[in-house]
């Protein structure tokens, strides 16, 4: 790797760590495109062999020095908001480092502005994918950290730029720190500052499928969004019941300039009792089913149809509008709610009501029509069922309301076209049973949902976003869905392996916000006692298998044999204590011919005197006296040198 | 001992860019429990696992270095001596990277690379202050690999000793009185292959009838060999006397030490067989190897008692404490 083939990567590493940041709200667009022009210039120079200064560095000292006042202006007045000033300064600082690099060896600084921009990336990412730009970008960390580890090394001594790290090295390394990684996460403590606010995710900014009124001025129009709303655990003797699945978040009850609303209301904390908030009174079947929720817009919550208590959440307030149910703004880094939803076939409220007819204009054509479908029935179920009936058979569903073309009011819709999408359908029934004077209204939500077979939930999509009518039969609101069955959100016929595919990353998905986002201080107390409870039964365990054990060993053979290979143990230490040294024995074996070998002389020496007078002895203990000189200047002792230099000097002595 | 910039004592030292990675994690994970983000969490596991990933793999793959000295070249006091430092790395799973050697009489050393399971040989240079035998009982590695937040220090033993010769005189003042003393260059007195007389003796079998001394064989009535001396100009006698008398300091001594081994240094080189004669042994150089006349230098301590030393007339005396009718370097 040549110098400027690093400095480009260390460029397009730099680059790279702001990329996250496009996909969430931390800085604007313009900053961001801006600081990648600057990149991206700054990297053509130096692929060209030219010096990274696309800006003379004079000149970006200047504006380095006006920034500073500039920070101030930005979070006071541009951004409104120091964590973005803040983005915005590092982007800059990263654009400064390689241009001042020229002049003085900055790498450590630039790798430590990399890393600022990466965590500002990644801290307000929260979708799975946030995953692999970790790694891509530790990889390349690693390859920047070990070549920066080297230079400083080889700087020391004096000597030139050598070959860095390979990749390989790199690969190796980021392997084992995502294994730490991976045991560390669960452990590091989720002790967090109560005082401070969660860092919200990128879903608030997606659209929803629902809208806070419906607006038929206008051409309406919805985008296929598969974000996940909320999924769904209905056990198997519940599902018949219960499904298909239909989260309710809004009640339009209220008609104005062809506009439908949803009725203010009073707002109102209410009360739980052991964590249960009660909301209506059971009637019929009762089940309990699962909802894990992410909170779309604000923190409103979405409860399947037939809910009547509920509990999960920390706190529960009817309102702004009339039975809307929200919470308090989440204290964590996601969305997500996880609760327990008391179900039943049918619900009344828990408080008397007067349900009040619609304020829908009456229309002499609409009445008709009404009268037409309805017969004689004077049931306002009975005349509902009809209606519904009419509806769906006789009228067109058209799954994308661009298709219809221009904007139509419900008397058009019933009247003259005939074709429209879940929301006239809805609104054409509540306008037909108002002129029947039936109380009625349109309610908005989410309907249908995908099973998972990988992980036994139903899931509900921004997709799935739907609107259908609740009618008023004297004590309470029953649910009628005048939109074709068939037709309906979730009920499009996917291929098998289509739809497998789809599960498995909605099951991925699952996972990561279940054990990677949502993981929190609870988990962990939850994961310290399964292994306190786990440590327990194994000791319990040993204990008993040990108890048996040792009434095996009190017997008396056990004990003897025990003894003897203590007593064999200590024999052999002190017969290896007693043990001379090898040059001991080779002094003494030397001594038999007439040599001292003192401490002034060496082994080498002695073998050249004994040489001279003893040639024929000489040569017998010149590959032992080789061998004790291998063995002394050894950095490693070798046993089995030892034991032949004794072995055959014993040999010789004979 | 020769150290380079960032030697120190102990294990392990944090560098700037080790500070800095640990103060970048402390923020991480302020911030990461201020928020509870678990996005943060995910960043600051990474970093701490890099940290300590750092901590093993520098200190697993010094720990399982060995070490020792392969060969070393003629280690003469004051020149670089050149040898071979073998390293096995017995670790199975590290590889290890940018270390530096050093230590002792060590110039520092860089190490690439030592892959796991191999040996290398790295060359290396020495230098020597003094003759003598020259203990090289440790070395010290360093090595920030691999991310170079931590500079680790492993110290190593080894067992070795190596016996440094004197240090030659190299200033040209001093080697031409090595050159001068060539003049001093004498008979052998021994027998050999050349043109003058040395002795005669009995006939034996096997001997070459072109050596017969007709003339003393005539006169005596029996064969008689005549035997030559050998050529007289192949042969210079060093005569190193080690007395130190009291005032004398071990300056002067170590200078004739040097002077002795500058001499007999230079008369090898010029082809001549060295003699040297030293307390109760002398030595002859053997085919152009002066080792055991240099050992001998090396190891020589001086003597506080005179000695009588035997040597010939045009023998060459280095001695600091005797005057007398012998020439001196």
């Amino acid at each position: 790797m040549t110098p400027a083939r690093r400095e480009i990567e260390t460029l397009l590493l730099t680059s790279f760590a702001a990329v996250p940041l496009y996909a969430t709200n931390a800085v604007g667009l313009l900053p961001l495109v801006a600081f990648h022009a600057v990149m991206a210039g700054i990297i053509a120079r130096v692929a060209m062999g030219k010096s990274p200064e696309l800006i003379p560095a004079p000149v970006m000292r200047t504006i380095a020095v006006l920034y500073i006042g500039f920070y101030i202006v930005d979070a006071a007045f541009i951004s409104r908001n120091a964590i973005a000033a803040s983005t915005h300064l590092v982007l800059f600082i990263a654009t400064y480092q390689p241009i001042e690099s020229a002049r003085t060896r900055n790498y450590a600084q630039r790798l430590l502005t990399t890393a600022l921009i990466f965590v500002a990336s990644i801290a307000t990412s929260t979708h799975i994918t946030v995953l692999l730009f970790v790694i891509v970008f530790a990889f390349l960390m690693f390859r920047q950290l070990m070549y920066v580890s080297h230079i400083e090394t080889v700087a020391a001594l004096g000597h030139e730029y050598a070959e860095p790290p390979s990749s390989r090295a790199a690969t190796f390394y980021l392997a084992g720190t995502a294994c730490i990684a991976a045991v560390l996460f669960p452990v590091v403590p989720r002790v967090r500052n109560p005082m401070m606010q969660g860092i919200g995710g990128s879903l608030t900014n997606a659209s929803t499928g629902l809208s806070d009124t419906i607006d038929f001025n206008h051409e309406r129009s919805s985008t296929p969004d598969p974000s996940v709303v909320a999924r769904v655990w209905i056990s198997a003797d519940a599902a018949p019941f219960f499904t298909p699945i239909r989260l309710r978040g809004a009640i339009y009850d209220r008609f104005s300039r062809n506009q439908w609303l949803q009725s203010a209301g009073r707002f109102h904390e209410l009360r739980s009792r052991d964590g249960v908030f009660r909301i209506a009174r059971p009637v019929g079947l009762q089940r309990v089913i699962t909802v894990q929720q992410h909170l779309l817009t604000n923190t409103r919550v979405y409860l399947p149809t037939g809910a009547y208590a509920v509990s999960g959440l920390p706190t529960l307030f009817e309102g702004p509008q009339n039975e809307a149910l929200t919470t308090m703004p989440l204290r964590r880094s996601t969305d997500m709610v996880t609760l327990d939803v008391s179900v039943a076939r049918d619900i009344e409220p828990l408080r008397s009501v007067e349900p009040h007819v619609v304020n829908y204009p009456r229309n002499d054509e609409v009445t008709a029509m009404a009268r037409q479908i309805v017969g004689t029935s004077s049931d306002p179920l009975e005349q509902a069922e009809k209606i519904e009936q009419y509806l769906s058979t006789k009228f067109r569903y058209v799954a994308d309301p661009a298709a219809i073309g221009h904007p139509m009011t419900v008397d058009r819709f019933l009247l003259h076209d005939h074709v429209g999408h879940c929301e006239y359908f809805a609104a054409g029934m509540v306008a037909l049973l108002s002129s029947l004077d039936v109380p009625a209204r349109i309610a908005g939500g989410f309907y249908g949902g995908r099973f998972n077979p990988l992980t036994g939930y139903f899931v509900i999509r921004r997709e799935d976003a739907h609107a259908w009518v609740e009618v008023w039969n004297g004590t309470r609101w029953t649910t009628f869905d005048p939109t074709p069955a068939t037709l309906r959100p979730g009920m499009d016929q996917t291929g098998l392996l289509r739809a497998y595919v789809s599960a498995l990353g909605e099951s991925v998905t699952y996972y990561w916000d279940r054990y990677v986002l949502t993981y929190g201080l609870g988990d962990q107390v939850a994961m310290a006692a399964n292994a306190i409870t786990a440590v327990r039964d194994a000791m319990r365990s040993v204990k008993l298998r040990m108890s048996d054990q040792l009434t095996q060993l009190k017997s008396p053979g056990t004990i003897v044999f025990i003894l003897l290979i203590v007593a064999g143990g200590a024999l052999a230490v002190a017969i290896a204590g007693r043990r001379h040294p090898v040059f001991d024995l080779l002094a003494s074996h030397l001594r038999r011919f007439g040599i001292n070998v003192g401490p002034a002389m060496t082994m080498e020496e002695a073998l050249a005197e004994l040489r001279a007078n003893h040639p024929y002895d000489a040569r017998e203990l010149e590959p032992l006296i080789a061998m004790y000189e291998a063995e002394r200047f050894s950095a490693h002792a070798d046993p089995r040198r030892r034991k032949t230099i004794r072995k055959r000097l014993a040999e010789l002595r004979a | 001992m020769n150290a380079p910039p960032f030697a120190f004592d102990g294990v392990v030292r944090l560098t700037k860019v080790g500070t800095s990675y640990v103060l970048f994690t402390v923020v991480i994970g302020f911030a990461a429990l201020n928020t509870g983000n678990n996005a943060l969490y995910i960043g600051l596991t990474f970093l701490l696992g890099c940290l300590l990933l750092s901590g093993i793999a520098s200190k697993g793959g010094l720990k399982h270095l060995r070490v020792e000295f392969s060969a070393i070249g003629q280690p003469w006091v004051g020149r670089p001596a050149h040898g071979m430092l073998r390293l096995h790395n017995d670790s199975r799973i590290w590889n290890v990277r940018d270390v530096v050697i050093c230590g002792g009489e060590l110039d520092p050393v860089l190490v690439p690379i030592v892959a796991r399971r191999s040996t290398i040989e790295v060359p290396v240079t020495l230098h020597f202050d003094h003759r003598g035998i020259v203990t090289v009982n440790r070395l010290d590695f360093y090595t920030r690999y691999p991310f170079g937040f931590f500079l680790k220090k492993r110290r190593i033993r080894i067992h070795g000793e190596v016996i440094v010769y004197p240090r030659l005189l190299e200033g040209e003042r001093d080697r031409r009185r090595m050159e001068a003393t060539a003049e001093g260059e004498i008979a052998t007195n021994r027998i050999g292959a050349g043109g003058e007389v040395h002795s005669f003796r009995e006939y034996v079998r096997g001997d070459s009838l072109r050596h017969v001394a007709w003339k003393k064989s005539a006169s005596l009535g029996r064969w008689i060999i005549k035997q030559t001396e050998a050529e007289a100009s192949k042969s210079v006698h060093v005569v190193l006397d080690p007395y130190k008398p009291r005032g004398v300091n071990d300056e002067a001594f170590e200078e004739i030490v040097s002077a002795a081994a500058t001499y007999i240094y230079y008369s090898m080189q010029r082809g001549l067989e060295v003699v040297l004669s030293l307390p109760r042994v002398s030595l002859h150089s053997k085919a152009e190897d002066a080792t055991p006349l240099f050992r001998a230098l090396a190891l020589i301590e001086p003597a506080h008692e005179p000695f009588a030393i035997p040597y010939e007339r045009n023998a060459v005396v280095f001695s600091v404490g005797r005057h007398d009718d012998a020439r001196t370097a």
